[in-house]
């Protein structure tokens, strides 16, 4: 039996959910929706449905945070499956401080949703100008943010380009495998939301290749086209009191010298010897590990090009968060190319993403061992998780999703040409890495 | 199943040893997927209620004798006043209307106000009904349809009601949170059996004795009215989408699960400490369920497109079946127990004519 799709659209109030909705709604795409909405819209439509809905969330199991589920959509979703004129799709619009939660796991407990149904994929609309009031103290914003398959960072036009860096890589921090696009007025292509396969864990690996690559110890990168002679770093905020970097001499202004330059920043970065750099002292560009020292006002440092060329400069925090500058010959320069890295030194982050992979196959019987210890013990803090297990015996792939306590296995077929590895990701609040990654290791043959 | 075969028209249920074919007297079809099926009290007439689109009423000969007009928005609930030929229909355009014989237009419409609109049941006595709007309970004067009380103590939607066979003065609710019991008359509820979880449907045995739920969770919850004494049964593989009582309430059958679990009501615990009867022959859940009256013949319906009628008292095997490729949503004895209606989830409706007679 084919499962109706259903996108499940979140974000707080005022980040562009109803702008997102009258997209979907007006734009031609073929599909027959239903949605339904958990506040009162002025959206106008003849041929598709709207159905209000009151947010009523229902205990399963004593209170488990685990086990709520939304009572109304139950009721609403299982009469409209009750229709031989069945929908395409189904869109689910949550208020703006709806816990994302009991919506995905209605889809996961109840017999009736399980069976008709199939969760497409948690949309989640960002207002990346506002969302900074909201990050640190809404466990709403950050559940809604770790809970989704796709984010709209919505408003860009309002927000500087090296602001909408910090904030990709902050949310990249909290849910690694959620796509990411940047939107004006929540202008978006309706397949990006419609045609999600939100549990395809290829698909989510595939467009974030960053999002199982090891943590860097910086969050920027990028190649400076020099002159020789003077030059000088210019800031003028101090929001830590330091800040590492690293300049290291490259071939050439391209991916592959900043990839390059990377691998050997990591190693510099590790370094046990820092050159301490108050304003005013001269900064090194071989490689030396320097950590500015910080302070109010404008501040300087004085650079020495040896010769003119490329020079790759890596920075353990995005150079717009000092308003950092690199001046010579009186002209400013723009590093081409650069890149956000994933950093490792936000463990201060409550919410967080773990991805695992390893090629080793996995016992059946330990593997379920695991599962269920985890779950039990940290299920409660696991928001989402998907994966693809490699399991001894087993020609096929086996497929998992859960959202909190609740875990659905399915077989994914043969392998084909696709190495065997298993491939798992964590979403959820005070996730331990290294605890993560040694208990699945036990499940290893 | 082996053996099945073919019957006449009118068939005597009587014991078989192997379960042969439903006589399938006539089918009709209906504009969608049917929620409920029920006969008039006389059994001279039998409505049928689809998701979307008209409310058909046949009579035994297959004839359509009225369409009604469905409910803009979608069609919700029906019942017969168990006193005469009279039909109340609800919908989500939150308007309920009562239809007199012959059904030509509705003697009555009573717009209430908007609100999800899941039941509406006249009181065995045929002088109010009962309507639930939301988080409200209503009652309405059967005559005028004037409001006669409101019963707003719910903290979410009301799923379902059932009003006390043996006292048309009482009647119970169920939402989130578990179970209510009201007697008109007074705003606070006469019984107030909160466990917690959210309770979906409920029935009153005929006796009076029992209000009974069934649940979000794989569960059914049992209140006896006269101890004042709760009782809870686990155990299903799904939420708990059906239940019917054998006569006055000796005997509940019960879904949740492919499995049909009929639970012995009548002794001084109830099914306290019992051992039920459990009747395996559905492929998947067993979504619908009647039991004859006062013959011990229970129907079954399933999502495996299944009806089978069973024998409890006298064998763990069904006696007959029919099959059909969509899933089974309702099953319906006549009054009487002369013939039995089942329909779909594609919309077409079978009358089975049979004398269930297992006693």
């Amino acid at each position: 039996m084919n499962r109706t799709p259903v996108t499940v659209l979140t974000g707080f109030l005022g980040a562009g959910k109803t702008t997102l909705m009258n997209r979907v709604l007006t734009e031609q795409h073929g599909q027959r929706l239903a949605v339904i909405e958990n506040e009162f819209g002025e959206i106008g439509i003849d041929h598709e449905l709207v159905i209000n809905a009151d947010e009523e969330i229902f205990e399963m199991n004593n209170g488990c945070i685990c086990c709520t589920v939304r009572g109304d959509l139950i009721r609403i979703l299982g009469s409209l499956m009750k229709r031989r004129d069945q929908f395409d799709h189904i869109l689910i619009e949550t208020t703006g401080l709806a816990d994302p939660g009991p919506v995905v796991q209605t889809f996961f407990v109840d017999d009736d949703m399980k069976e008709k149904l199939l969760v497409n994929a948690v949309v989640t609309v960002v207002d990346a100008k506002h969302i900074w009031e909201h990050i640190d103290d809404a466990d709403e914003a950050k559940e809604q943010i770790a809970f989704a398959d796709v984010i709209l960072l919505n408003k860009c036009d309002l927000v500087a380009p090296g602001d909408l860096d910090k904030l990709e890589a902050r949310i990249k921090a909290m849910n690694g495998v959620a796509k990411i696009y940047r939107t004006v007025n929540a202008a978006i292509e309706i397949p990006k939301i419609l045609e999600v396969g939100g549990f395809n864990l290829d698909h989510a690996i595939g467009v974030d290749p960053k999002f199982l690559e090891p943590e860097y110890p910086f969050e920027w990168g990028g190649i400076f086209e020099l002159p020789q002679g003077a030059a000088e770093f210019v800031a003028s905020q101090n929001p830590d009191p330091s800040m590492k970097l690293i300049f290291i001499p490259v071939d050439a202004g391209t991916d592959e010298a900043l990839a390059a330059a990377r691998e050997q920043a990591v190693r510099g970065f590790s370094s046990l010897q820092i050159q301490e750099a108050a304003p005013g002292a001269p900064i090194a560009i071989d490689g030396t590990l320097h950590e500015l020292v910080l302070q109010e006002g404008e501040m300087a440092w004085p650079l020495e090009i040896p010769a003119a060329g490329c020079y790759a400069l890596f920075t353990e925090h995005y150079p717009d968060e000092l308003e950092l500058k690199l001046r010579a010959d009186g002209r400013e320069f723009v590093a081409a190319p650069a890149a956000a890295y994933k950093p490792d030194h936000e463990h201060d982050e409550e919410v967080t993403s773990v991805g695992i992979e390893e090629e080793r196959e996995c016992d059946t019987a330990k593997l379920n061992v695991w599962l269920s210890t985890l779950l039990r013990d940290k299920g409660t803090d696991i928001f989402r998780m998907k994966g693809v297990f490699s399991v001894k015996g087993n020609p096929n792939r086996v497929i998992f999703q859960g959202v909190h306590m609740l875990l659905d296995a399915q077989d994914g077929g043969p392998w084909g040409t696709r190495p065997r590895r298993n491939s798992l990701v964590f979403i959820g609040r005070n996730l331990d890495r290294e605890e993560l990654n040694a208990s699945f290791a036990s499940c290893l043959v | 199943m082996p053996g099945l075969k073919a019957d006449s028209k009118t068939t005597q249920v009587s014991l078989p040893s192997a379960a042969r074919l439903l006589p399938e007297t006539w089918s009709v079809e209906v504009d969608d997927h049917v929620l409920d099926l029920r006969w008039s009290s006389d059994g001279a007439f039998l409505a049928a209620l689809p998701s979307l689109g008209s409310i058909g009423i046949f009579d035994r000969e297959a004839r359509r004798t009225a369409t009604l007009a469905g409910h803009p928005g979608g069609n919700g609930s029906l019942s017969w006043d168990p006193k005469r030929n009279r039909l109340a229909t609800f919908g989500q355009d939150a308007v309920v209307r009562v239809y007199e014989a012959p059904f030509a237009a509705p003697a009555r419409e009573i717009p209430l106000e908007k609100g999800w609109a899941e039941r509406v049941a006249w009181s065995p006595d045929g002088k109010r009904l009962a309507a639930c709007v939301g988080r409200q309970l209503l009652i309405l004067e059967g005559e005028t349809g004037a409001l006669r009380q409101t019963f707003g103590d719910h903290k979410s939607t009301v799923c379902d009601v059932a009003w006390n066979p043996s006292n048309p003065n009482e009647i119970a609710s169920v939402c989130d949170g578990g179970a209510r019991t009201w007697r008109l008359g007074q705003s606070k509820p006469i019984g107030h059996f909160d466990w917690g979880g959210a309770s979906l449907l409920v029935t009153w045995s005929g006796d009076g004795r029992w209000v009974v739920t069934g649940d979000q969770t794989p569960s059914v919850h049992l209140y006896d009215t006269r101890r004042k004494h709760p009782l809870h049964i686990q155990g299903y593989q799904t939420k708990v989408k059906a239940l019917a009582w054998e006569g006055s309430g000796q005997w509940l059958a019960s879904g949740g699960g492919p499995a049909i679990t009929v639970w012995p009501c009548s002794g001084k615990k109830g099914p306290e400490g019992a051992k039920p009867i459990q009747l395996f022959g559905h492929l998947k859940d067993a979504v619908a369920l009647d039991f004859a009256k006062d013959q011990g013949v229970l129907a079954s319906g399933g999502r495996d497109g299944l009806v089978l009628i069973w024998m409890p008292h006298r064998s763990d095997d069904p006696a007959l079946v029919a099959q059909r490729s969509e899933e089974i949503t309702v099953v319906r004895w006549e009054p009487q127990g002369d013939a039995l209606a089942f329909a779909t989830a594609d919309g077409r409706i079978t009358l089975c004519t049979m004398k269930a007679r297992s006693r």
